[in-house]
């Protein structure tokens, strides 16, 4: 990781609401915000893990780089390499990904299209920018061998449903790396797999960063997988980021009484299995957190 | 109380059907359908007995009469008043198409029941039989049975019940199976409650929903069918008051007496439309998740 | 993939000797003398007792029953009553302007509702599908020859921008060499006979798709939602996809399979729906075939279509069906699951 190299990607501030009036109950109201005035940067080749609970507003923070919602509204800075992306104008987006940020997501059973064939699928962030054809099957080719799917060249003409979970994953990451992206976000990748390929997953993700240069937002629920993957960790409640630091300082002398909490309810094979884990709210509670309920 | 004859939740279903129709939120398309639904049931029963004149009184003076202060319709190639032929052909073509429905629909259901009690073999045979009938299309074997028998309206309703009941035979089999295959049937089926007991008791009572809901889809689409046919001549010969067959009789007409075809059509159009609706709107409160994306 | 082929020929097979018995019990359902039906309503009784031995009446039922099913196979379905010519041939006749008929319907049919339905997917929620959706509530309730009735007059009669009455004006038609008019005129005739063709086929085309256009426009439509919603449009537009292709080549492709399957009964309902539209616009089709069978009592020529019109229809359904399980591979990995 670069140190003191020059952050790739930068968000300053960022909000994310849904606009007044949208609603489906048929109420009116004012905008409804979901993620308050974030702010974290990431340089090249550093990961960063982004953790919260289901409803923190992480994914929605990830995907906001790329607009992946339209419907929603989003205020403060978003840049990449230096441009721009909070309303820029969609071919720019467009422009940007598959080529220079890439995202895999939570099921890899349901990211890939069943009635085209992964050959089509993990060349296609090539051939819409105009790569020949042949050309971009032999890129991919190549690339599912270098994740080490089998007999990639034959398995071009297969179709998704002929593929494992674990060997699906792969498929669905040869497809975001083939564009030599600079930073993968992942939205938790390994949520849907087994505890083993999910490790493999991950050993994997670490690999590619490491010998691609390629920076990653990891997005987990799984404070406990963080550890070995990640140099930087933001954690989310509730919309708001709660502390933002370093991996092993995080771990070492955690700040918010929140992040307290997530790290005190991983179950451990030293802890006493008599004593009950601590919940988050009864450790906020406790503590006096930021609880507000 | 032991389960076999433990009352099986169901609340009613006419009485959810009128409450989610009528209350508020209910859409106005399908109010309307509803009313109109039961204008034309009242129709069918008394129609005739409304019709401002005799729909078959021939009346050589008064032919060809378009639709006017006397004549609310006009008149057909005889003098017989339009309005009043379209009000007595109101049973002919609505309790026709009831009675098709109707009679399929035990016949599709009791093959069914058979069919999900019966042996392995028996199953398939029959469920192998229902898709031959299925491989022709309805109306051209509705046609070659009608062929067979004798032309008139009975033979037309006799050979659409059988041309229609593999069809519900079908979706009724697998309505049961999955009701069979449930939960709370499996524990009754542990307990030693014998198959029939079970198929009678809970498997068909908690199908019958599904099955009203198909029911009245095909009402719709029998009425049309039904015309059709009596359209074609296979039906009651010609002093017929029946939509379809006074279609056929101002086909001839059309350019200059365009009201005789045009309004029998009218009628089947919004009866076919009403029940139709209403067969929807049925589908959607007791399922409402299926056609969301409708 | 080869082992559901087979099973799905088998089936065919199966179907296609389902509909030949059950119009063979029709055939003796019916009451009276079939004999006497056989030979028609001017026979001699020298010539009903011929036709008692000729259906082979006097032998027992199993064997009329192989008798017949062997005539089904090679292609003799009996003589007509009326017109003393062999079924087949009446039938062999008139067969290609049914199905050229039908064709054009399901062509005007696609060609309206496939982009109707994929954009009111699209414009889901919004002023335009409202409209759409109450449009498509006419599923089907409008009675096709009625529609038929209403068109030829406003279109042929009031307007006059279309023709009336049969296949081909006086003088219009194209040399009889394949019995579809519309490719004997491409191949053989004059674009003239092609216009003239095509112009009487227009409303009576337009009469058999009207009906269904609704309901395919609303299958359409609830596909493409679904396969909309699905997760991966989502990583293809993270992958820099343009929409387009997101919608056509991920979306459409995708939700195309069930479509499919609904076309496959559309054709069914559509060679109904052919026979009263044809006596309405007096196209020599089967329709018109079976239609003037009944009215002259020829029971065995009726008979004789229902059993052609069930071949047709167990045939295209089998393509169908074949065409399915190559365009969508869910297909192939279910049976393979199942075997």
């Amino acid at each position: 990781m670069t140190d003191g190299a020059a952050p790739l990607l930068e968000v300053e501030r960022l909000s994310i609401a849904v606009p007044a009036g949208r609603r489906i109950d048929g109420a009116s109201a004012g905008d409804l915000t979901l993620v308050s005035d974030v702010s974290y940067a990431i340089r090249p080749g550093e990961r960063v893990a982004l953790v919260g609970e289901s409803g923190s507003g992480k994914s929605l923070t990830a995907r906001a780089i790329l607009r992946l919602d339209p419907g929603l509204r989003l205020s403060g800075s978003i840049r990449w390499d230096g441009r721009e992306l909070v309303g820029a104008p969609e071919p720019v987006l467009r422009g940007i990904r598959g080529a220079d940020i890439a995202m895999i997501f939570q099921d890899p059973m349901t990211a890939l299209n069943p009635v085209l064939t992964i050959g089509e699928q993990v060349a296609e962030p090539l051939t819409v920018r105009g790569v020949p054809k042949k050309e971009a099957l032999a890129r991919a080719a190549e690339m599912l061998d270098w994740l080490r799917v089998p007999r990639a060249k034959e398995r071009l003409r297969s179709y998704p449903g002929e593929f494992s979970g674990g060997m699906r994953q792969r498929v669905v990451m040869a497809a975001a790396l083939i564009g030599r992206p600079r930073l993968l976000i992942a939205d938790e990748p390994t949520t849907a797999l087994d505890v083993r390929v999910q490790e493999q997953v991950l050993d994997l993700i670490v690999e590619q960063s490491s010998e691609l240069g390629l920076a990653v937002l990891f997005i987990t629920h799984d404070l406990s997988i963080v550890a070995g993957l990640a140099h930087q960790v933001i954690v989310m409640y509730r919309g708001e980021f709660v502390e933002k630091r370093d991996v092993d300082g995080l771990f070492a002398s955690p700040r918010h009484p929140y992040t307290r909490g997530l790290i005190g309810s991983i179950p451990r094979l030293t802890s006493d299995p008599s004593v009950r884990l601590s919940t988050v709210d009864e450790y906020m509670a406790r503590n006096g957190g930021a609880a507000d309920e | 109380m032991t389960i076999d004859n433990a009352p099986f939740d169901r609340v009613s279903f006419v009485g959810v059907l009128s409450r989610r129709l009528f209350g508020r939120g209910g859409p106005v398309v399908d109010r309307l359908a509803l009313v109109m639904v039961g204008i034309l049931l009242v129709l069918a029963v008394v129609g005739p007995w409304l019709a401002p004149h005799d729909p078959y009184a021939v009346d050589p003076i008064a032919s060809l009469e378009p639709p006017g202060a006397a004549y609310w319709l006009g008149t057909d190639d005889t003098g017989r008043d339009v309005l009043s032929r379209l009000l007595a052909g109101a049973p002919l073509t609505i309790l026709s198409a009831v009675a098709v429905v109707v009679g399929s629909t035990i016949i599709g259901v009791f093959v069914a029941s058979v069919a999900t009690l019966a042996p392995r073999w028996l199953d398939d045979a029959l469920m192998r039989c229902t898709e031959i009938f299925l491989s022709i299309p309805s109306l051209v074997l509705a046609l070659g049975l009608t062929a067979v028998l004798r032309p008139s309206l009975t033979s037309i309703i006799i050979a659409m019940v059988m041309a229609l009941w593999p069809a519900t035979a079908r979706i009724t089999r697998n309505i049961l199976r999955e009701t069979m295959t449930s939960a709370y049937v499996e524990a009754a089926k542990i307990m030693g409650v014998s198959r029939l007991r079970l198929m009678l008791r809970h498997a068909l009572p908690n199908s019958l929903d599904a099955i009203y809901v198909h029911a009245s889809m095909e009402l719709s689409g029998t009425i049309v069918m039904i015309s059709g046919l009596a359209f074609l001549g296979v039906g009651a010969p010609p002093p017929s008051a029946d939509w379809g067959s006074m279609i056929a009789q101002g086909q001839d007409f059309i350019t200059t007496a365009w009201w005789i075809s045009l309004f029998p059509g009218l009628a089947i159009t919004v009866a076919a439309l009403a029940f139709g609706l209403v067969g929807d709107a049925i589908r959607r409160i007791n399922d409402p998740t299926s056609g969301r994306a409708q | 993939m080869a082992h559901y082929v087979l099973r799905r020929l088998a089936l065919a097979a199966f179907a296609l000797w389902g509909v030949a018995t059950l119009v063979f019990l029709m055939s003796r359902l019916i009451p009276g003398d079939i004999a006497a039906v056989a030979a028609g309503r001017l026979a001699t009784p020298e010539q009903v007792e011929q036709m008692r031995v000729t259906l082979g009446l006097d032998r027992p039922l199993v064997v009329q029953y192989a008798d017949y099913l062997l005539g089904a196979v090679t292609g003799d379905f009996g003589v007509s009553a009326y017109t003393h010519r062999p079924i087949v041939e009446e039938v062999a006749e008139v067969l290609p302007s049914t199905v050229q008929l039908v064709l054009m319907g399901m062509f005007i049919t696609v060609v309206v509702a496939l982009p109707l339905g994929i954009w009111a997917a699209l414009r889901e929620g919004r002023g335009a599908d409202a409209a759409i959706r109450i449009l498509l509530v006419l599923k089907g309730g409008i009675p096709v020859f009625w529609l038929a009735i209403v068109l030829r007059w406003v279109f042929g009669s009031i307007l006059g921008w279309f023709p009336i009455t049969g296949e081909n004006s006086i003088g219009g038609a194209p040399p009889d060499v394949t019995g579809f008019t519309i490719l004997d005129s491409l191949l053989f005739g004059s674009f003239a006979n092609l216009r003239d063709s095509v112009s009487h086929l227009f409303l009576p085309a337009l009469a058999l798709s009207a009906p269904f256009i609704s309901t395919l426009a609303r299958n359409v439509r609830s596909n493409m939602l679904t396969a909309m919603r699905s997760d991966y449009i989502t990583f293809a537009v993270s992958k820099g996809v343009p929409p387009g292709r997101v919608v056509m080549r991920h979306g459409f492709r995708s939700a195309f399979g069930s479509t499919l399957t609904i076309f496959g009964l559309q054709f069914g309902w559509m060679i109904s729906a052919a026979v009263l539209v044809e006596t309405v616009f007096a196209l020599q089709g089967i329709g018109s075939l079976m239609y003037k069978s009944i009215v002259n009592h020829d029971t065995f020529a009726v008979l004789g279509s229902v059993m052609v019109i069930g071949f047709v229809f167990v045939f295209t359904s089998l393509v169908v069906d074949l065409l399915h399980m190559l365009l969508d591979p869910r297909v192939r990995t279910a049976q393979l699951a199942r075997a």
